[in-house]
């Protein structure tokens, strides 16, 4: 949820009312002044009300609000005395972010609907300000008194998607938000904006629950009953997803196998009964790595993920060898829930794009073999016998904008170490793509995993011998996990 | 019993199949709307995009045949945001079995919403009979319901969204049951025993 600080300005000075009513300002000083101050505060938008504008309707202050549009760099909602088009084409043809117009001013409601063709939904915001549940809305002759849910939906008709919400009883009186009302305009579809009484951050935590988009603040921060770093804080979105624990098994020839070289595997079971045991144990996800060297082997792949698929019901990777849309569409028809490709990605990057298009990017993760070489890590490829040029934080990131929905990120340094994930690699990739990253590559302990997930960033541990040979049962690292604060799927 | 899921195209019917299989419970795969008499029961799946999954229920005639179904009908991930009035995804017209919207997820959180998320139940339903509040189940999505009057079930992934939906004979989930382990599994068991 976005904290948007209010500056209220009456004849060229920042002040506060007490329930819109003029006689109860309270001057707070310049306002020029006071929004670069909220800037280095770290405010990510301003809300600036005209109110000799609101008042007179015609703006009063344009000038002084213009010079605050250009002297800050973030975004500036506009408010006050927009009553006619053109009014609102000043703003935000000038650097207004977006501009607020309000019911009872309106002239006419059909300038909301031009405006929104014109300027797009996101920019034009209306307020609704109830007070006893209704609307003061300007009709031709007179101002009619509508119940604010019949409103919301007539506006909704016009194309307005941004809402303003005002409880005028409860603005600049430090109490708290009319909750109730917040729910219901969020339900019916709107990006809600809070504002009167949103005085500390309980009350910020709960507009947040609640689903507004975002608060205004004003008093409350003027008079200091919180800094502008309290309300941020509060309003930082909440994650209810777990952290996944990921036990991946190596298939060899349709069965899956175990070893610390190539040259030494030994055949541990069948893929569907150990999918199973892991499943039943607390694993949040699986993936079944092809690392068949003969096309027969590939071939029978297809058969494993149809078997896995009869007795796994929780969400299944698979990859190795795969390298064209075709086996990725077989592979998710039998059910798996993702494909991951390696190779064949950096070989041909267009399969990415290709993949994310026909089955949506939650479904391919693309897997990358990172090693260290000078100061940073390059992309390695089959199984780390073939090194690139490519970086391969740089790599991450391409794969992300051409479709990638996971990065499976291996650091060949660490795999089979069991001395610790690369934490700096992981944090780095972490950093630079907004997709999930899967840490590989290893795990020597339960306090590796809690690394990965925390200092590295990491969305989801990937675990092979760690829970191959029975040192720790996959309920044993998620009890640990849990205990050491990381949500966990228990 | 009779079970019919729906196939119009648009989603990979065989994690459903599978999981039912799972349950013993037999079922058939419909095209059409014919297929959905004398059915006990009906699933709607859904993998992909609200424009072309509306569009495919059109043209195969299940758009105006779902509504009016009196027998119980699980809508899941997709086939739940059908069940909305209209979907932001494609500015599409949904079946309006439920109200509300369905909307883009606008977060600084990652999007789509995948993995597992807790459900805080608010409400009884069949469909949630034996399940502990604050299970998780597996999601996968960038558009939600917002929750409403019809809402059971809620996740919040920054806002709160409708994750189980109840009215009347109509049941959706947000999440997917078939990939949600034993309470997803309990969720599919309780829907194939609920009565007409």
């Amino acid at each position: 949820m976005l904290i948007i600080p209010a500056i209220d300005i009456l004849d060229g000075k920042c002040v506060r009312l007490t329930r819109g009513e003029y006689v109860t300002q309270k001057i707070y000083g310049d306002p020029l002044k006071f929004a670069k101050q909220l800037e280095s505060d770290g405010a990510r938008m301003l809300h600036v009300v005209d109110l000799n504008g609101a008042r007179d309707g015609a703006p009063a202050n344009r000038e002084l609000i213009m010079r605050i549009c250009s002297a800050v760099s973030i975004p500036v909602e506009v408010g006050g005395g927009i009553r006619k088009a053109e009014t609102a084409r000043a703003y935000l043809a000038a650097e207004a972010a977006r501009v607020v117009t309000g019911t009872r001013a309106m002239d006419d409601m059909d300038f909301v609907g031009e405006l929104i063709r014109e300027f797009g939904a996101s920019r034009i915001v209306v307020a609704l300000e109830i007070k006893g549940g209704k609307v003061a809305v300007k009709g031709w002759q007179s101002t009619v008194h509508k119940d604010y849910r019949e409103l919301a939906r007539e506006l909704k008709a016009r194309g307005v998607t941004e809402l303003l919400f005002t409880d005028v009883e409860r603005d600049g009186t430090l109490t708290e938000p009319n909750f109730e009302v917040v729910r219901e305009l969020a339900a019916l579809g709107f990006n809600v904006i809070a504002s009167g009484g949103v005085s500390d951050v309980q009350a910020i935590r709960k507009l947040r629950e609640l689903g507004a988009a975002s608060a205004i603040i004003g008093k409350a921060l003027y008079e200091e009953k919180m800094t502008l770093g309290e309300a941020e804080e509060a309003a930082r979105p909440l994650s209810g997803l777990a952290k996944r624990i990921v036990p991946c098994l190596d298939v060899k020839d349709g069965k899956v196998v175990k070893g610390i070289s190539f040259e030494n595997l030994q055949i541990v079971g069948d893929p569907a009964a150990l999918g199973k045991k892991y499943s039943a144990e607390g694993a949040d996800e699986l993936v079944f790595l092809d690392i068949s060297a003969s096309k027969e082997g590939r071939e029978t792949m297809f058969s494993v993920v149809e078997q896995v698929a009869k007795e796994v019901f929780i969400p299944f990777t698979v990859g190795g060898g795969i390298s064209s849309v075709e086996q990725m569409r077989r592979l998710l028809h039998l059910g798996a829930e993702k494909v991951s490709i390696n190779t064949a990605a950096v070989k041909d990057p267009s399969l990415i794009t290709a993949g994310s298009k026909a089955f949506g990017s939650q479904a391919i993760v693309v897997a990358i073999d990172a090693k260290r070489v000078g100061t940073g890590w390059k992309v390695f490829l089959r199984g780390g016998s073939e090194e690139t040029q490519l970086d391969a934080i740089a790599w991450a990131k391409e794969a992300e904008t051409r479709g990638a929905g996971e990065i499976l990120l291996t650091s060949m340094d660490k795999d089979g170490q069991k001395s610790g994930y690369d934490i700096e690699l992981l944090r780095r990739v972490s950093e630079a793509v907004r997709i999930p990253v899967v840490a590989s590559g290893g795990a020597g302990s339960l306090e590796d995993l809690k690394r990965a997930l925390t200092d590295g960033s990491a969305d989801a541990a990937l675990v092979a011998s760690l829970f191959h040979y029975g040192e720790y049962s996959i309920t044993d690292a998620k009890e640990y996990l849990a205990k050491e604060g990381i949500s966990m799927r228990t | 019993m009779n079970i019919s899921v729906i196939d119009y195209g648009a989603s990979n019917l065989q994690s459903v199949g599978n999981a039912l299989e799972k349950l013993g419970v037999s079922f058939d795969v419909i095209t059409t709307p014919e297929g959905l008499k004398g059915t006990d029961k009906v699933i709607l799946p859904g993998v992909g995009a609200a424009g072309s999954a509306m569009q495919a229920l059109m043209a195969r005639g299940f758009a105006a045949a779902l509504p009016n179904l009196t027998v119980p009908i699980l809508g899941v991930c997709l086939g739940l945001q059908l069940f909305a009035r209209m979907s932001e995804e494609d500015n599409t017209t949904c079946l309006g079995i439920l109200p509300g919207d369905v909307k883009r997820l606008r977060t600084e959180l990652k999007v789509p919403h995948m993995g597992w998320n807790r459900v805080r139940l608010l409400k009884d339903s069949p469909l949630t009979k034996g399940i502990p509040d604050g299970s998780f189940f597996y999601f996968v999505n960038s558009y939600y319901l917002p929750v409403g009057e019809f809402t059971t079930g809620e996740t919040i992934y920054d806002v709160p969204l409708t994750a189980i939906a109840q009215r009347g004979n109509f049941y959706g989930t947000q999440f997917h049951p078939e990939k949600s382990a034993e309470w997803g599994m309990k969720i599919l068991d309780n829907f194939c025993r609920l009565s007409r």
